[in-house]
């Protein structure tokens, strides 16, 4: 997953994340890429458009 | 290991209260937050109502009161509006809206004043369970330590991470999931002083844009939607919003705030062994206007108690934790189903249906400003509504 630099790290991707893995730090968010079924329900709801699949 | 009878993880809020209760009742608890600063950024419009923090007992501090709210306008998307003020009406239940960043920290020290010890910077890692305790695995600045509770009361908010590493079925799916987004703005040019104004239909599909007034020309203004809903990102409806909207045309942004907002009612487990959730992770939020900031502090509330009352009980099994659902089911649960099928209904209504509806409301006499004075009104100048809402009133 690219994070893209605009991200707020607010989490809403991490709370509808199916799989639960997306970590969500105070300045960076990690995504457990081995367990990403790549649904990309993330990608949809960032209201800020800051993720995009690789 | 660090031992504590109840681990509070998140300091919103809903936490704090949690943290607050269980210390009060007498348990030794840690309150964690992953954040630098207790309530920032504030991911929130910042309104709430007059008798809120009353009944948690709480007496409104200045410091974190930002302007007093006497009523609210409605803008349908033709533009016509219903005032519903002091001047229109007798009897408002009003309500002010709140500097989230000095509140929230005030919360979290009315819990460490209970006795409650505050970790901040610390953040959940992982979830285990040991004996009849569990272990959450934290890390604060590069160090990784554990801690072990008793019980856990899970607050972390809309990501809610901590139920599900518990094995609870919570999972909030994208149609239940609201993309928020605001600007904190300065020249807003509010046509009365004091109201909180929503509009509604396609400026914010699935959900609805809000103006909730901080100061003379400073206001919260913002939209959520649902991403399923519209082809849009919520900042491209949010840019839009604001270019069109006559009170906001000259205002300048000095912050932009973004989050989800879980407005799918009460999640399927609030409680299991040794563990409560509470605040948003557990859907604490009324699902018409997604407000959850005094839902999910009586949550917290509950939480403490119910988590104090077993420390003191030493039964920690999700039998004993039980309570907790029956007084939440109670006290916002029967409410939060009703605000549910409205919203259900709400969001059915084109946009020239909600025009009609605003048309209808103009000749109304509202009693009150409340969510359920307005569905009442609602259901008589629509049969739809009587139909689908008639009898949940």
């Amino acid at each position: 997953m690219i994070v893209k630099d605009w991200c707020s790290y607010c989490g809403e991707c991490a709370g509808i994340c199916p799989k639960n893995i997306i970590e969500v730090k105070e300045y960076s968010l990690v995504f457990d890429e081995k367990e990403c079924s790549r649904c990309e329900i993330c990608v949809k709801a960032c209201p800020l458009n800051a993720l995009e699949m690789e | 290991m660090i031992e504590t009878d109840v681990l509070v993880i998140g300091a919103g809020p809903a936490g704090s209260s949690a943290a607050k209760h269980a210390a009060k009742g007498g348990a030794k608890v840690i309150l964690i937050d992953k954040k630098s600063e207790i309530g920032s950024p504030k991911r929130c419009a910042e309104g709430i109502s007059n008798n809120g923090l009353e009944n948690l007992g709480i007496t409104p501090n200045p410091k974190y009161i930002a302007k007093k709210i006497d009523g609210c306008r409605l803008v349908s998307p033709s533009g016509t509006d219903v005032w519903l003020t002091t001047e229109e009406i007798e009897l408002p239940e009003t309500g002010y809206t709140l500097e989230r960043k000095v509140f929230d920290k005030f919360m979290a020290m009315d819990a460490a004043r209970e006795g409650a010890e505050i970790k901040i910077k610390t953040l959940a890692k992982s979830l285990k369970k040991e004996g009849d305790s569990v272990i959450l695995t934290c890390e604060h600045m590069g160090e990784s330590f554990e801690i072990k509770a008793k019980i856990i009361i899970a607050a972390d908010g809309p990501e809610s991470h901590v139920s599900r590493w518990a094995g609870l079925k919570n999972v909030t799916k994208a149609k239940n999931m609201e993309s928020g987004i605001q600007f904190e703005m300065c020249g807003v040019e509010f046509e009365r002083e004091n109201i909180i104004e929503f509009y509604f239909g396609s400026c914010a599909p699935g959900g609805y844009a809000w103006i909730f007034p901080k100061d003379d020309d400073i206001a919260n203004v913002g939209l959520a939607v649902i991403a399923e809903d519209t082809d849009k990102s919520a900042y491209e409806h949010l840019k839009e919003f604001v270019a069109n909207c006559p009170a906001t045309q000259n205002a300048q942004a000095v912050e932009l705030n973004v989050g989800g907002d879980p407005v799918g009612g009460l999640v399927k487990d609030l409680y299991g062994d040794n563990i409560l959730v509470c605040g948003d992770a557990a859907g604490q939020v009324n699902p018409l206007t997604g407000g959850g900031i005094i839902s999910g502090m009586n949550g917290g509330m509950y939480a403490g108690q119910v988590a104090a009352r077993s420390i003191e009980e030493g039964d920690y099994s999700s039998k004993f934790l039980k309570e907790y659902e029956e007084i939440v089911d109670k006290e916002l649960g029967k409410e939060m189903h009703k605000y549910l099928k409205v919203k259900e209904y709400a969001l059915s209504l084109p946009d020239d249906e909600l025009d009609s509806i605003a048309d209808a409301f103009q000749d109304m006499d509202f009693e009150k400003i409340s969510t359920t004075e307005i569905v009442k009104n609602l259901v008589k100048v629509s049969p739809k509504a009587l139909l689908k809402l008639g009898k949940l009133i």
